[in-house]
């Protein structure tokens, strides 16, 4: 339970394993349905200054904003 | 009788494909009751039994937080499906198979699994022992690759066996930690005694109450009474103490574990996946910088391909009708039902059937980058900038579409999934310069700007575009409230577009455009006719045209404006070109404008017929896609804006000058 960090912080390629879901109950659900839910390995593979990151999420890629990646709370592996 | 199969799954899994591989051309396309999702039959037969395949919408779940995953829901539960399809898309199980186990919760019997993209999976290493995995769901498993048709048969084959009780299937219901477990029986044993128990399966109602499905809490409280929901909540709370999570992540993360499990029976990875040729791809087209100048170029392409195809064919028609109405007039004795039919019946279909190939055309285009996959990176890049005008990145499409056409633009709108976002986008859409006002900007600039006529057109076009962002920023904080939408969106592998898909796709959205914008399009032309036709004709300045111009007069007054504008800006309201050609038929032609107006008068005019009101199919397919009211909403807030846009430039120009 060392480095339990927010998703938007991991830089590309690195790797998390999601702990918890912070947020409200819309936005909780639409993440969980797309597999983003606690226990899933993430891995960032882009992430710029600004605008949306790229993740994987079992092998599909999903670009979420970054206003969201600040509510999923990552494990970093 | 017509057995109904319904075929469910998530967004980008080729359901589709499957779909149109199903049913070919005997389909049509039309809106879920009460709502605006859309709602795709289709029929077809297959050994001797006739099927009505219902398309549901695509989603990744069942809750009740989006309209397509309630009416989904609803579709399933009513038990309205004789065999419910799951199309699963192989490369991605994991999260595919988590609607399956939604789907299978709620006691359905009657599921079989399409399991679809079957061959890419195995170009990723990924090896599924289909017999294993029908062994373990408890449910009929069919591999398939869509797009080359591979398996379609074997699927309808299984269809034909399920309807006729061939097939005895014992699905496998997903399983939770203990602490839930005793939860669901909990609640399963306070509901048994209920009316529920005869209409719904009762571990499905206690997994969706623990997690606190509106629906369900609303149904459970009906039944139950407060007291004893209260009770429920209450342990459900002390679960989420314990685990320190709310109840819902609970339940999703035990539900990807049991899948997680079940996976291992029957899913061997040959190798790792290291980066794709997708993912080489992405770090281009979704890069800030090189994404957006690629965005540029594929749009830029977009619109030569559909303008340089398209113009010539709408000229071509409108040449068609206007000889087809020369030839039939002098065979109608009566003159009023000539006019009646010539100008304004055949010229109202044909401006309508012109406008054909513009649409077909421009959704061709973008069925194509859809079905590649594009779509979704272009969103990705233009969320960074129409974010910050309270707009998500996708509809930046619909606004791109508008300098186009407008109608197909407000159509587009379909594509954002959130309602506010797309009440919005529609709203400021109109303010878009299309095609028809380009002529409008195009003819006064050269008439009466000749030296700095790029300049002039260049700056209405910007100001237009301004507002439209103004207006949609002013409207997401003041008028259309509710949360912003959360932003994240699957980038679906890139693909070669499947034509039969494309084709189909782009061919139903436009006879539905015909539909719906014809009617009212065909409407606005008879009353054009009588109003210029009656008492006498126009030109006179005794038609009832002229005297509502002459009736505006003191109105146009404030913005330099005669009401020769205002008859002209009344017949645009038909299509935005008239502007002109009723100008050319008050003054007996065209290029007597030039000498009717100042620069400025003319500059004002432009700007004015830019922002004014939509033309009335603009008008037709806002209210098709929502309702009166915001129709009416866009027309006065439009008129509003023009007449302060005009009064503001005549004055600051008067006092220039100019």
């Amino acid at each position: 339970m060392l480095m339990i960090v927010p998703l938007n912080t991991l830089r590309p390629g690195e790797r998390g394993i999601v702990v918890n879901i912070l947020g409200g109950f819309t936005a909780r659900q639409r993440l969980v349905s797309m597999g983003l839910t606690p226990g899933a390995v993430v891995q960032i593979i882009e992430s710029h200054p600004y605008g949306p990151i790229i993740i994987s999420v079992g092998g599909v890629r999903f670009a979420i904003g970054r206003g969201m990646a600040a509510k999923v709370m990552v494990r970093k592996l | 009788m017509m057995k109904v199969i319904a075929l469910a799954g998530n967004p980008n899994v080729g359901k589709t494909t499957i779909f149109n591989a199903l049913t070919g051309l005997r389909q049509h396309v039309g809106n879920w009751p009460g709502v605006t999702v859309e709602k795709k039959e289709g029929v077809f037969e297959h050994k001797g039994q006739k099927f009505l395949v219902v398309d549901l919408p695509g989603t990744y779940s069942l809750t009740t937080h989006s309209i397509d995953e309630l009416v989904a829901r609803d579709f399933l539960l009513k038990g309205s499906a004789d065999v419910v399809v799951n199309v699963v898309d192989a490369t991605a199980l994991m999260r595919n198979l988590f609607l399956t186990m939604e789907i299978l919760e709620m006691g359905l019997k009657n599921v079989i699994i399409a399991l679809n993209k079957i061959d890419l999976a195995e170009k990723r290493g990924i090896q599924i022992n289909v017999k294993r995995m029908e062994e373990i769901l408890g449910v009929p498993v069919v591999p398939l690759n869509a797009r080359e048709g591979i398996g379609i048969d074997e699927l309808k084959d299984k269809i034909v066996q399920m309807t006729r009780g061939e097939i005895k299937t014992s699905p496998i219901i997903p399983r939770y930690d203990p602490e839930v477990e005793r939860e669901i029986r909990h609640i399963e044993d306070a509901l048994k005694g209920t009316e529920l128990a005869r209409d719904y399966n009762l571990r499905w109602l206690a997994v969706k109450l623990l997690q606190r499905d509106d629906g369900v809490i609303k149904l459970v409280l009906r039944h139950l009474g407060s007291e004893k929901l209260d009770e429920i909540m209450r342990h459900i709370g002390e679960v989420e103490e314990r685990y320190r999570r709310a109840m819902d992540l609970i339940i999703a993360s035990q539900k990807y574990e049991f899948i997680d499990g079940l996976m291992h029976r029957f899913v061997k990875y040959t190798h790792e996946q290291g980066e794709t040729l997708s993912d080489q791809l992405d770090r281009f087209l979704t890069h800030p910088v090189y994404g957006l100048l690629a965005l540029f170029g594929v749009f830029y392409l977009l619109f030569k391909f559909v303008f340089a195809l398209g113009l010539p064919l709408q000229e071509e028609l409108d040449v068609v009708f206007s000889s087809f109405g020369e030839w039939l007039a002098p065979q109608i004795a009566n003159e009023t039902l000539r006019g009646l039919v010539v100008d304004g019946i055949i010229a109202g279909v044909g401006s309508v059937l012109s406008f054909f190939p513009l649409v077909f055309l421009l959704f061709l285009a973008l069925s194509i980058l859809e079905d590649v996959g594009y779509m979704a990176r272009a969103a990705v890049v233009m969320e960074r900038i129409m974010r910050k005008f309270g707009l998500p990145g996708k509809s930046f499409i619909p606004l791109v579409l508008a300098f186009g056409c407008n109608v197909p633009a407000v159509m587009a709108t379909r594509t954002l999934d959130d309602e506010r976002d797309r009440i919005i986008t529609m709203l400021v859409n109109p303010l878009i310069p299309c095609s028809a006002r380009l002529s409008v900007i195009s003819f006064l600039a050269g008439a009466f700007f000749a030296s700095h006529q790029a300049l002039v057109a260049l700056s209405i076009y910007a100001t237009a575009v301004l507002l439209a962002l103004l207006v949609a920023w002013l409207l997401s904080r003041f008028v259309v409230r509710g949360e912003e939408s959360p932003f994240i969106i699957e980038l679906p592998e890139y693909l070669i577009p499947s034509w039969k898909t494309v084709a189909l796709h782009s061919w139903e959205r436009s006879k539905e455009f015909i539909k719906k914008a014809g009617t009212i399009i065909l409407l606005g032309s008879v009353v054009i006719w009588y109003l210029s036709s009656y008492p006498v004709q126009m030109g006179t300045g005794g038609s009832y045209a002229e005297r509502l111009g002459a009736l505006f007069e003191p109105y146009m007054k404030l913005m330099g404006l005669d009401w020769k504008a205002a008859v002209s800006l009344l017949f645009g309201i038909i299509a935005k070109e008239n502007v002109i050609s009723t100008y050319g038929i008050i003054y007996g032609s065209e290029e007597a404008i030039a000498g009717a107006m100042t620069p400025l008068q003319a500059y004002v005019l432009g700007m004015v017929t830019t922002l004014y009101v939509p033309c009335i199919a603009t008008i037709g397919a806002i209210r098709a896609e929502s309702n009166w009211k915001w129709a009416a909403f866009t027309v006065v807030y439009m008129i509003g804006l023009a007449s302060l846009v005009g009064i503001l430039i005549w004055n600051v120009g008067t006092a220039l000058g100019y």
